[in-house]
């Protein structure tokens, strides 16, 4: 596997969207972060909402795994267009195929891409481990790794979005056709989940049925809805409305999604003509 | 051995029958055409064999193996067309070739000094003619000098010289023993480098075997005389004759490809005292032939 990774390096290495999308990436994470604590440090300060949230710093070591992990996860669109810019590229360039005939086999072939895409969320949530400490240590408050599994369910989040882009690349098979449909697809899912999410409260005020949101068991609403912004004065009042989070159902559909991407990927390379 | 056994091998892209229960079996050290008009799926099957497309019925064998990658580790192919990373030079695509292949990447400057390349070598891919992308597409199917090449349309946009080129390079590897596979529709082609040849039309295999038994290219000549036998016996000793028969009520007899003089013949059986009733050149070229053959 060590050597099928070598190729992906010798295709990526030289490869000019790797290394703009990569800049941007880091500089992503670490300009939306620093942006949301400036922001909250100006209002705490000055605004009559920042005297309402009183001492509630996001970025003190208690809250920083968690506002990180919520507040980067919006950067993870560029891996996923880097991603499907490689899966697709195989395609066009028609190099899947040669890829092949070369001696890959099939199975090869698709997992490489999975790791990759592991890797790519690998390396994103690494990111946020270190911007995040790095912001957290101009707070001035004592390290610790409270809420630190949020930073798992950034990870979660980063796979699924990367397993996604690999499924709609080797689906779709065209860049731009594959981003769009991407893209589509969020916004799809992220309404049909909102719609769902009401239909929930609904159910639990009229029936006292408690599903928990609905809406958070669709693919990436999943992961999704693990993350969240720290808790503050605001949302205390607004939650009692909502039904129950059912914690580790959510985890564990957000794993099924993964896998199920993973195995419908597999399943198209294995079984069509390339 | 055989390098390569297709057996019933089919292919359906929806209704259309790309490729109809073909059959037959590239023994090693053969140079083996598989000739046949545009569309008539010689690409499809090589597809096939290389696993980048998956049959609809059949099977197929290499190196009298159940297929698998490591048998195509042992194949140099081109398949149609030259498929590289357009943002690549020569020798970077090279390099990501040999890695899947498992060879060194000792041989790269070999080939591309083999296929003419060597001033464009680190100039990306997308900046080459299309002449020169069929050039490294050859260059890759040599890498690592495979004992098997397979080679679609080898000659695609290549001009004259490179052609010509292309062609005693299949040649000297012929003689080095390796086994070639080459697809074409170029007739001359096959004629001139292929010992064997499989022909396809419409997805079906119309025939195959050696190459002299099936594109016979030679001047048959049609004779009749009032006693066919004993123009049958004078003529085996005419000069330069390759074969004889009675066929159709006249006498068959095959000259070398453009050396059949009516009047030499004629006359030669007048003085051996048999007067002719017909006398036609039938010429048959390896076009009519092939037209025969396909249609």
């Amino acid at each position: 596997m060590l050597e099928l990774l070598k190729i992906e390096w010798l295709k990526l290495k030289n490869y000019k969207a790797f290394l703009i999308i990569g800049i941007f990436f880091i500089l992503g994470i670490f300009i939306t972060n620093y942006m949301v604590l400036t922001i909250f440090n100006k209002m705490v300060d000055k605004t009559e909402a920042g005297m309402l949230l009183g001492k509630f710093m996001p970025y003190d070591f208690k809250h920083v795994w968690q506002t990180t992990s919520y507040a980067s996860g919006y950067i993870l669109i560029l891996p996923v267009m880097l991603l499907i810019m490689l899966v697709t590229n195989e395609f066009t360039y028609k190099t899947s195929r040669q890829n092949i005939i070369d001696g890959i086999s099939r199975l090869d072939f698709i997992h490489v891409k999975i790791i990759l895409a592991t890797l790519f969320a690998i390396i994103s949530t690494i990111f946020v481990v270190i911007t995040g400490f790095a912001l957290a240590s101009t707070t001035g408050t004592e390290f610790s790794l409270y809420g630190f599994s949020q930073v798992g369910y950034f990870f979660l989040k980063a796979i699924t979005y990367n397993f996604i882009a690999v499924f709609i690349s080797v689906l779709i098979k065209r860049t731009g056709f594959a981003i769009g449909v991407y893209f589509i697809y969020m916004s799809a899912e992220n309404i049909i989940a909102q719609l769902l999410d009401v239909w929930s409260m609904k159910i639990k005020a009229d029936s006292k049925l408690d599903l928990g949101s609905l809406g958070s068991y669709l693919p990436m609403n999943a992961s999704d809805s693990l993350l969240s912004f720290p808790d503050n004065p605001f949302q205390s009042f607004a939650k009692k409305a909502f039904p129950t989070d059912y914690h580790y159902l959510t985890i564990s559909i957000a794993l099924f999604f993964v896998v199920l991407f993973y195995w419908l990927s597999r399943s198209i390379i294995l079984k069509k003509d390339l | 051995m055989n390098i390569l056994t297709i057996d019933n091998l089919s292919k359906n892209y929806g209704k259309i029958q790309a490729l109809q229960q073909v059959s037959f079996s590239v023994p090693q050290g053969t140079v083996y055409g598989i000739l046949g008009p545009n569309g008539s799926g010689k690409t499809t099957m090589l597809g096939i064999v290389m696993d980048v497309l998956k049959s609809s019925g059949g099977s197929y064998r290499l190196f009298d193996e159940m297929p698998n990658e490591t048998h195509r580790k042992r194949m140099g192919t081109l398949l149609e067309t030259p498929n590289f990373y357009h943002y690549l030079s020569a020798v970077q695509n090279l390099k990501i070739a040999a890695k899947i292949k498992q060879r060194g990447e000792d041989d790269i400057d070999r080939v591309i000094e083999v296929v003419g390349l060597t001033q464009r070598k680190n100039s990306p891919f997308s900046s080459y003619s299309l002449g020169m992308k069929q050039r490294l597409a050859i260059g890759s199917a040599l890498l690592g000098n495979p004992e098997v090449l397979v080679l679609d349309e080898p000659t695609n946009g290549l001009d004259p010289v490179g052609i010509a080129e292309i062609r005693s390079l299949i040649m000297s590897l012929a003689s080095q023993g390796k086994t070639i596979i080459m697809a074409s529709h170029m007739l001359d082609e096959v004629e001139k480098v292929c010992t064997h040849v499989a022909i396809l039309k419409y997805g079906k295999l119309i025939a195959s075997g050696d190459v002299n038994e099936i594109l016979v290219n030679e001047d048959v000549v049609e004779l009749a005389a009032s006693n066919l036998d004993a123009l049958k016996n004078m003529l085996t000793s005419f000069p330069n004759i390759l074969s004889i028969q009675i066929k159709d009520k006249a006498v068959q007899m095959n000259l070398p490809q453009g050396t059949a003089n009516m009047e030499s013949i004629n006359k030669f059986c007048f003085d051996n005292n048999i007067v002719l009733t017909h006398l036609q050149l039938k010429k048959k070229s390896l076009e009519t032939k092939f037209l025969e053959l396909t249609n």
